[in-house]
């Protein structure tokens, strides 16, 4: 792996906040619940905008303006992992910089899902609004549930293969 | 007894095959992660709207007409592969204080789904949504990341899982 990664992996976890979470007994738990509370909003609002584009369940329910509506609680709650993400990274930055469950996570399969994720929330408005869904629509739905699928995969995996 | 009954389960050789390979094991943490997620961000939501928090405009009994149904279904998934996890070092989790912990607030973060589930179209009728609506949609935010904390203890505290 490239040095100047691992050197501010290095730097990264000797910063005192890094060394306090590492430290404490119960501050390590409380940021993954952070983490986890953060990816329930995010993964929540984007699998319900997913499965709305899907037109799974609909059964000529009027169209239901999700994406719209869960706009705000779906980046809010992008930040709250973020922010708990770098956290837990921080703590053991040079061993996660050296995983490759986690480099790909980060560098591959998040990006990729963000890009996804920011073109159906400008496209959704227009799709939510005919009963009738589209095809590039359900395709949009479907890759963005499984990318975020892949991403809690890839995480899952980061100590199997560490 | 209950101990009794964890040991036979530890050690039923279905349990121990699933927990014990690791590609199983894998997928049982992934499924029980992404449903998860699915469960508590899609109740949060529903009680947000019942809080005058998330979309005032979109009609509280069709969003949770809409997500009623991934709750359930998230929740049969979560429910799932946790007890399959369990199962694997049942008799750790026995000795688990926080384990017992986690059980009793998902236990009434469910009874707060059911009750909401069941009055949302009538408080929607409201001119308003009633005070001790808002009091139970606030609760159940607080009991999912009450379980969601108690969950990440469990392993911190006592190192299964």
């Amino acid at each position: 792996m490239d040095s100047s990664l691992i050197h501010f992996g290095h730097w990264l976890q000797n910063r005192p906040f890094a060394l306090a979470i590492a430290g404490s007994d119960w501050a390590y738990p409380f940021v993954q619940a952070t983490h986890f509370t953060g990816l329930s909003l995010w993964v929540g609002t984007n699998v319900a905008v997913d499965l709305n584009l899907l037109g799974v369940g609909k059964k000529s329910a009027p169209p239901l303006q999700l994406s719209d509506t869960l706009f705000i609680w779906n980046w809010i709650g992008f930040g709250i992992a973020v922010i708990g993400g770098f956290l837990l990274f921080s703590v053991s930055a040079e061993t996660y910089l050296s995983n490759i469950a986690f480099l790909t996570k980060l560098a591959m399969l998040i990006p990729l899902g963000l890009a996804l994720h920011i073109v159906i929330q400008r496209k959704a408005p227009t799709w939510e609004k005919s009963s009738q869904t589209s095809s590039v629509a359900k395709f949009a739905g479907f890759t963005e549930l499984l990318l975020w699928l892949c991403v809690v995969t890839a995480a899952v995996l980061i100590p199997y293969v560490g | 007894m209950l101990l009794h009954l964890c040991r036979w389960l530890q050690d039923n050789s279905f349990i121990v095959a699933i927990n014990g390979t690791s590609w199983t094991a894998a997928a049982l943490e992934i499924v029980h992660y992404f449903s998860m997620f699915i469960l508590v961000g899609s109740m949060v939501v529903v009680d947000l709207r019942v809080l005058g928090l998330v979309g005032r405009r979109q009609d509280a009994t069709e969003l949770a007409g809409r997500l009623f149904p991934w709750i359930w279904i998230s929740f049969a998934l979560n429910f799932l592969s946790g007890f399959l996890m369990f199962a694997g070092s049942a008799t750790s989790y026995y000795r688990n204080d926080v384990f017992y912990d986690k059980v009793v607030v998902i236990v009434l973060a469910i009874v707060t789904n059911i009750i909401v589930q069941q009055r949302v179209s009538g408080w929607n009728r409201l001119p308003a949504m009633p005070a001790s609506a808002k009091v139970l949609a606030a609760v159940s935010i607080v009991l999912w990341i009450g379980a969601i904390v108690a969950g990440v203890e469990v392993p911190a505290l006592i190192g299964v899982g």
